[in-house]
């Protein structure tokens, strides 16, 4: 009944199809935008922070104004996107006037002649999917519009090139691929075939970079300094200095101060593992800086010979942080990690597709770029499976602006134009059967 | 606006009322945390045992509960920010559509909308008809998905099938596969013969020659030497059939909860839970006599004695 006949139908009577596209991977912690038309497009998005900060001074910057902000000491955020959905439409709809509909809006666009293609989590709320639908139409009236998982969208992309792969011809979207989704809120495991997700196995764990940020913010806390009013610091410090363990036994051992009056060589020495991290102060420096572990330094620093910095030295916490995903038990979370949360989805697929999907993983997001993350992860994911089973990790060179980028491609391909729900057939049929639409995705036909 | 002998359900109420809503008041711990942490009951009364002092692992499990919801939240202290006032301020604001005045009034956190949906969840289970009328405000939910997705489909499935069981059932799936010593890139069907194709005028399956996922038909990889080796040899399991993944394919998406990962029952246990020490982070080796709390060895332990006395008021 919701067939692609009456679609085209109506498609064909009503004003000419909108010309450009607006893509937008509208994320917990940044939105990634950018237009594309069939003669032109952004070759990368803009990446705006998706939130309010308000800074000690009390001034409050909004979505890309962040920017101007210098000192970042006891920023604050107010985030739209709860859990990785938009929950809270007051704030978000400020954000997006700002950067898109106001007359200074840095990418302004006319929703009236545009088409929208906004990504969302997997299994989302269905009230939080209509409000969103109603907002896109009623309030800002887009000319079209299509809402569908953000993993799906990096079907899309040339998968064969990120796996360095030789190959003749570029299937699009890829055939199998299992996409490894490592976000803000949570991360996602999704099996994709064909461009199309197969519902029943997508997994989620609810550990995200929220989460190991205000791990990070605790373990400092106990340890150093109070840290709990700097996340934004703290946030900085995580990209900065945090790393995927391969060996977390050897590296924990190395770390260790050892027992009372012990002096243990590798942790006089650092060991490699240990860094030390300069605090901003506020006045001359904005940004923490990096240094290589120097004995002495943060003893000295402490006993306050040298006052002018504040440094912190930070041992297993580098490591101990994104071992979260890979063991979320470690603080009690009752979750499998990652590696099991592969084995988890492909248990309900068919054996047959294993070798495509264990071939074929994808890992996009922000935490994906901790160092050593796509290593661990596939050395996991082997001792989970039957030998004879090729595991391939790998990680496109982007990966936060990846599934932006591979909805770009999407908006050009013509599964678009047979997704998209035009504002006509919204008024004509209403937000139920939008969301019946977006939900029955491609279906069975080509 | 007659409500003589007629009673409102309180879901139908937490869904039009603008603003605010009913949540169940489930004390210190919000739902959110709830979700995220369920209580398992089995698991609890192993630890108990281990321990033996049940008043202890209760407070321990607070305290991790606690400190997963405080993990949870954006920000160590609850930011109300409100949204500046526009410099220009040129947009009119007066001309939303009451759905738009009414989401954008809503104050509703993620745990709130959980909590409706679960109700109606539950709602559904007990009493289908209720919820079918509570439902048609917003029809979105799986329940009338899963109709229309298979009212949809059901049509194609029915015929395709029947009609091209011979072509799916291709060779490759029905016999066991042809040795293949190397996998290179791909391990689609890994077949290198072409499947039959009989044309189909009338039918649209997908795609043209009737399987979802089409037979391997680029050029093979170069020979090797040891290609006939029996003792390279590596077994490819069986191709799922076409039926399979059709019913794949156009399953409905779960709900929230159900894609959340979990332990299953065998699994939960397989491996002990890793103890880390609280004070330093290795390995946490011994256990305070008092809280419970897992230390590496005297320094920290000393380091935690002096806030354990502070932190439970012993």
């Amino acid at each position: 009944m919701t067939g692609r006949g009456g679609a085209k139908k109506s498609r064909a009577a009503g004003p000419a199809p909108p010309t450009t596209t607006l893509v937008l991977d509208n994320g917990a912690d940044t939105i990634k935008a950018g237009f594309v038309s069939d003669d032109k497009s952004d070759g990368k998005p803009r990446i705006i922070p998706n939130c309010l900060a308000r800074d000690r001074h009390r001034k409050i910057y909004v979505g890309s104004e962040l920017e101007k902000c210098k000192d970042f000491s006891e920023l604050a955020f107010r985030r739209p996107v709860e859990k990785g959905f938009i929950v809270n439409w007051e704030a978000q709809k400020e954000i997006w006037d700002r950067e898109f509909f106001d007359d200074k809006a840095a990418q302004k666009c006319d929703p009236s002649e545009t088409r929208l293609i906004l990504t969302e989590q997997p299994n989302s709320l269905p009230s939080l999917q209509t409000h969103c639908d109603q907002i896109v139409f009623e309030e800002y009236g887009f000319a079209s519009y299509y809402r569908g998982l953000a993993p799906v969208f990096n079907a899309y992309r040339d998968i064969q090139s990120i796996f360095r792969t030789p190959q003749s011809t570029i299937d699009s979207p890829a055939q199998v691929i299992l996409l490894i989704d490592s976000g803000y809120s949570h991360t996602t495991v999704t099996p994709i075939l064909q461009g199309r997700p197969l519902h029943p196995a997508i997994r989620r764990l609810d550990v995200g970079g929220k989460l190991m940020t205000n791990y990070l913010t605790r373990l400092l806390s106990v340890r150093h300094f109070d840290m709990r009013n700097e996340p934004y610091i703290v946030n900085e410090m995580k990209e900065a200095v945090c790393y995927t363990s391969l060996d977390f036994k050897g590296d924990l051992e190395k770390t260790w101060k050892g027992t009372r009056g012990e002096k243990r060589e590798d942790y006089l020495s650092g060991a490699g593992i240990a860094k030390d991290y300069v605090l901003p102060d506020s006045h001359t420096r904005f940004h923490g800086v990096v240094r290589d572990y120097e004995p002495g330094v943060s003893a000295r620093a402490r006993k306050g010979i040298i006052s002018t910095e504040d440094v912190l030295t930070l041992r297993n916490e580098r490591f101990v942080v994104p071992e979260l995903l890979f063991n979320p038990s470690d603080i009690g979370i009752r979750q499998p990690g990652i590696a099991d949360l592969v084995k988890q989805s492909l248990l309900a697929v068919p054996i047959g597709l294993w070798p495509g999907l264990l071939a074929n993983i994808v890992v996009v997001g922000g935490n994906s770029l901790s160092e050593g993350f796509c290593q661990r992860l596939q050395t996991e994911i082997l001792k989970r499976f039957p030998d004879e089973c090729r595991v391939r990790v790998a990680r496109p060179e982007d990966p936060i602006i990846s599934t932006w980028l591979g909805a770009a491609n999407f908006a050009k391909h013509e599964h678009a134009s047979r997704l998209e729900v035009t504002k006509q057939e919204y008024e004509e049929h209403g937000a139920a059967w939008v969301a019946r639409k977006f939900a029955a995705g491609l279906g069975l036909d080509p | 606006m007659n409500n003589f002998g007629v009673i409102e359900v309180a879901s139908q109420k937490t869904k039009n009322a603008p603003g605010w809503a009913y949540v169940p008041d489930t004390g210190l711990t919000p739902a959110a945390a709830a979700a995220l942490q369920p209580l398992n009951r089995k698991r609890a009364a192993r630890d108990k045992a281990n321990v033996g002092a049940p008043d202890l692992t209760a407070r321990q499990d607070a305290k991790i509960r606690k400190d997963l919801e405080a993990l949870d939240k954006d920000s160590h202290r609850d930011a109300q920010i409100p949204i500046p006032p526009k410099a220009g301020g040129t947009r009119a604001q007066n001309k939303h559509t009451p759905n738009v005045r009414k989401i954008l009034q809503s104050q509703k956190t993620f745990a709130n909308h959980l909590d409706d949906y679960q109700a109606f969840l539950a709602l559904a289970e007990s009493n289908p008809q209720l919820a079918a009328q509570v439902n048609k405000p917003t029809p979105t939910t799986t329940t009338t998905t899963t109709a229309t997705t298979t009212a949809r489909n059901s049509p194609a499935p029915s015929t395709i099938t029947t009609a091209t069981t011979e072509e799916i059932i291709t060779p490759d799936s029905s016999e066991p596969f042809p040795p293949r010593p190397d996998t290179p890139t791909s391990l689609e069907p890994s077949t290198t013969a072409t499947p039959t194709t009989t044309e189909q005028p009338k039918l649209q399956s997908y795609p043209p020659d009737g399987t979802i996922l089409p037979a391997y038909n680029r050029p093979p990889p170069t020979p090797h030497p040891g290609d006939d080796d029996p003792l390279l040899v590596s077994h490819v399991p069986p191709f799922p059939t076409d039926e399979e993944l059709r019913a794949l394919i156009t399953a409905p998406p779960l709900s929230y909860l159900e894609a959340r990962a979990q332990w299953t029952e065998e699994e939960e246990g397989r491996y002990p839970a890793r103890r880390f020490c609280e004070v330093c982070g290795y390995w946490g080796r011994v256990k305070c006599i008092k809280c419970g709390a897992r230390v590496c060895a005297l320094e920290c332990l000393e380091a935690h004695r002096e806030e354990c006395l502070v932190r439970y008021g012993l």
